[in-house]
């Protein structure tokens, strides 16, 4: 076995090219790496919104809260149906309004996008216990006080502590109070008074969903057979966890493809430039492989010294590319979700499978893209030693 | 990779520094009770190239003997390294028989003859073509990696023949680092490791001025003279040729 520390001098020795090509290798990694960071961190940011036990009811036939509306009466009985099957905390469910307000973007020119705006009850936060007032203080019930998102705060024109901004023409609210709920969706909100959203936006008696607090995770059936038989009430219960899933599966199954995609592409160009590399490397060491060959090695012994090369070198690139995507869980960013059409704030969030997928094609391309120079350094004939 | 075992043997004796030949030694004849190591009968080597077929030896004998130290001469381009090619396993006959350390070498595969090469040959080129990346003792000790030796058996072994050529404080040294000469001396510590049957040399001597050239010369003697090593070498240099036991000139494909 030719010694690795022969393949591990020629790269260090060589370092030009090597960074050059592992260069190339580490943008696809990167690449590769960031796109399903996101697509997981869009998930997971959803996901989180989500309680086990929670279910959401809106009117059958609606893909998101926006689009449901429930009557107000209906709201109480919702909450007795759950009270029957077992939902004992306080409150048991609230009954809220979703809507979308057209807000600038701060760091654009006139860059604008939707923001959702949640009329909430009172006792939402008893409601949602993992949220929490972080700056600033509760919007005082029944006034145009609103609270907003950690994460969307800052993003919008209005959004800071302090400001206002207005959710309908004329119709200005004042944010008093900045809450955070554990990387949630919710950071992406703002929250308002259920009375002041609805009177602003013409719902007056309804509400766009009911989610309800079950005791247990295990009477959610239950629950949903008993709201779902009556057909008159043309109600639909999900899980709260199954409701996220559908709301950012577009979006990060998008993100996931195009990213893959786009580094698959890149890939090509990475494994050429592999390619390239080693084969200069069979080139410029001819007399050396010979050499090699002529002291008693055998074609299979080249043959894996420079695969392994080549795949050392993937593994390098691949590495830094790995360990430079990993600098993106520090990075924020506001994008549309297709699930709700509104803006959503999101970070990069690695996995280790993530990780290791990223490592694994950049081992794929170091073989791949080293596969015909080895081939080559193979054939290279132990005569080459005694050349001239 | 290799499937040989048998490659075991003494350790070349390490305490032998810088080795001057008494001049009784020199030239002496072959002891005729030798056994023939190198037995080329009727080998002709044909290169095709393009349509021209260029037949560079022609129905050639040779016989050399167990401990013979033998120059090969001849004008450039008369087919010398095609020859020793041929002994040495690096290449096969075009036709004719090429027994070399009692193996048929014309009817062997590539794979045979790598391990007959690894068992067999100690080579020293022109170029020296050591491996740049590595040091003196790794490259001295890289034909060892091929033996089932352990790494602490290699390193001594490594070292001993570094030793045997004078290079025992050079041993980390990098060949860009050391002289053309200090690079042959490696090269040959290199060929002489596996403590192989035969050590071929083409124009050992061709890039080295005389200094360096004749400590060369005087290495080979001592390899020949105190390890009992067979030695082929090509040269153009009557100088070198004049070290060794016997010259053979290579001429029209056959040797005079
Ligand atoms: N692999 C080869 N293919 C074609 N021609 C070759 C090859 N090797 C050597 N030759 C030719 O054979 C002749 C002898 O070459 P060589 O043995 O290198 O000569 P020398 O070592 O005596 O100078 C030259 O004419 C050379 O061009
Ligand atoms: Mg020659």
């Amino acid at each position: 076995m030719i010694p690795v520390r022969y393949n591990y001098r020629n790269l260090v020795v060589r370092k030009t090219t090597t960074i050059a090509a592992a260069f190339g290798l580490a943008l696809v990694v990167f690449v590769f790496a960031a796109a399903q960071m996101l697509g997981n961190g869009i998930k997971k940011t959803l996901g989180r919104s989500a309680a086990p036990e929670n279910a959401i009811v809106m009117r059958r036939g609606s893909s998101s809260e926006m689009e449901s509306g429930i009557e107000e009466s209906q709201v109480n009985l919702i909450l007795a149906q759950a009270a029957q099957i077992g939902a004992s905390k306080k409150p048991p469910g609230v009954g809220e309004v979703l809507v979308v307000v057209l807000l600038e973007k701060v760091g654009t020119v006139g860059g604008v996008s939707n923001v959702t705006v949640r009329g909430v009850p009172e006792d939402v936060f008893a409601f949602r216990s993992s949220a929490k007032i972080t700056e600033g203080r509760a919007a005082a019930p029944g006034t145009d006080e609103v609270v907003v998102g950690a994460g969307i705060r800052g993003r919008f024109k209005g959004l800071e502590l302090g400001q206002s901004f207005e959710i309908k023409k004329n119709r200005p609210v004042k944010v008093v109070g900045v809450f955070a709920d554990g990387g949630s969706s919710f950071e992406s909100e703002v929250w308002c008074d259920l009375h002041t959203a609805r009177t602003a936006f013409g719902r007056e008696g309804y509400v766009s969903s009911v989610r309800v607090r079950l005791d247990a995770a295990g009477k959610f059936d239950a629950f949903k057979a008993l709201i779902e038989q009556d057909r008159q009430l043309g109600l639909n219960v999900q899980r709260e966890a199954d409701y996220y899933a559908k709301q950012s599966e577009m979006t990060a199954d998008f993100l996931t493809i195009m990213g893959t995609m786009i580094a698959v592409l890149f890939s090509i160009g990475a494994m050429i430039g592999a390619t390239i590399t080693m084969n200069a490397q069979v080139a410029n060491r001819q007399r050396e492989i010979g050499t090699l060959r002529a002291l008693g090695f055998s074609r299979s012994s080249i043959l894996t010294s420079f695969l392994l090369e080549s795949t050392a070198l993937a593994f390098l690139g691949g590495g830094v590319g790995a360990i430079a995507s990993l600098g993106l869980q520090f990075v924020k960013i506001t994008m549309l979700n297709a699930g709700t059409w509104s803006e959503i704030v999101f970070s990069f969030e690695p996995t280790p499978a993530i990780l290791m997928r990223s490592v694994f094609l950049a081992g794929f391309m170091g073989v791949v893209g080293g596969f015909l120079p080895a081939i080559r350094a193979a054939r290279v004939s132990p005569i080459e030693a005694m050349r001239a | 990779m290799s499937t040989e075992t048998e490659n075991e043997h003494e350790p070349l004796a390490s305490d032998t520094q810088q080795v001057v030949v008494p001049e009784q030694y020199r030239k002496s004849a072959v002891p005729p009770a030798m056994k023939t190591i190198i037995e080329l009968k009727g080998v002709t080597k044909t290169f095709v190239r393009g349509k021209e077929p260029l037949t560079v030896l022609d129905g050639l004998t040779l016989d050399v003997h167990e401990g013979a130290f033998e120059a090969l001469m001849g004008p450039s381009g008369s087919g010398k390294s095609t020859l020793l090619n041929l002994i040495a396993g690096l290449d096969r006959p075009t036709s004719g028989s090429a027994k070399v350390a009692g193996n048929d070498l014309s009817t062997m595969s590539d794979g045979d003859l790598a391990r007959f090469r690894s068992r067999h040959i100690g080579f020293i080129f022109q170029a020296y073509n050591l491996m740049p990346v590595l040091t003196a003792l790794e490259n001295v000790e890289l034909p060892l990696l091929l033996t089932k030796l352990g790494s602490a058996d290699r390193k001594k072994r490594a070292q001993t023949a570094l030793r045997v050529v004078g290079l025992e404080d050079r041993m980390g040294h990098y060949p860009r680092q050391l002289s053309g000469g200090q690079e042959q001396r490696v090269a040959i510590a290199r060929a002489i490791v596996n403590d192989p049957t035969i050590i071929v040399a083409d124009e050992p001597t061709g890039d080295l001025d005389r200094k360096a050239a004749d400590d060369i010369l005087t290495l080979l003697t001592k390899l020949n003279q105190e390890f009992k090593k067979t030695i082929l070498m090509v040269t153009h240099d009557p100088a070198a040729a004049d070290r060794a036991t016997a010259t053979r000139h290579l001429n029209k494909g056959k040797l005079e």
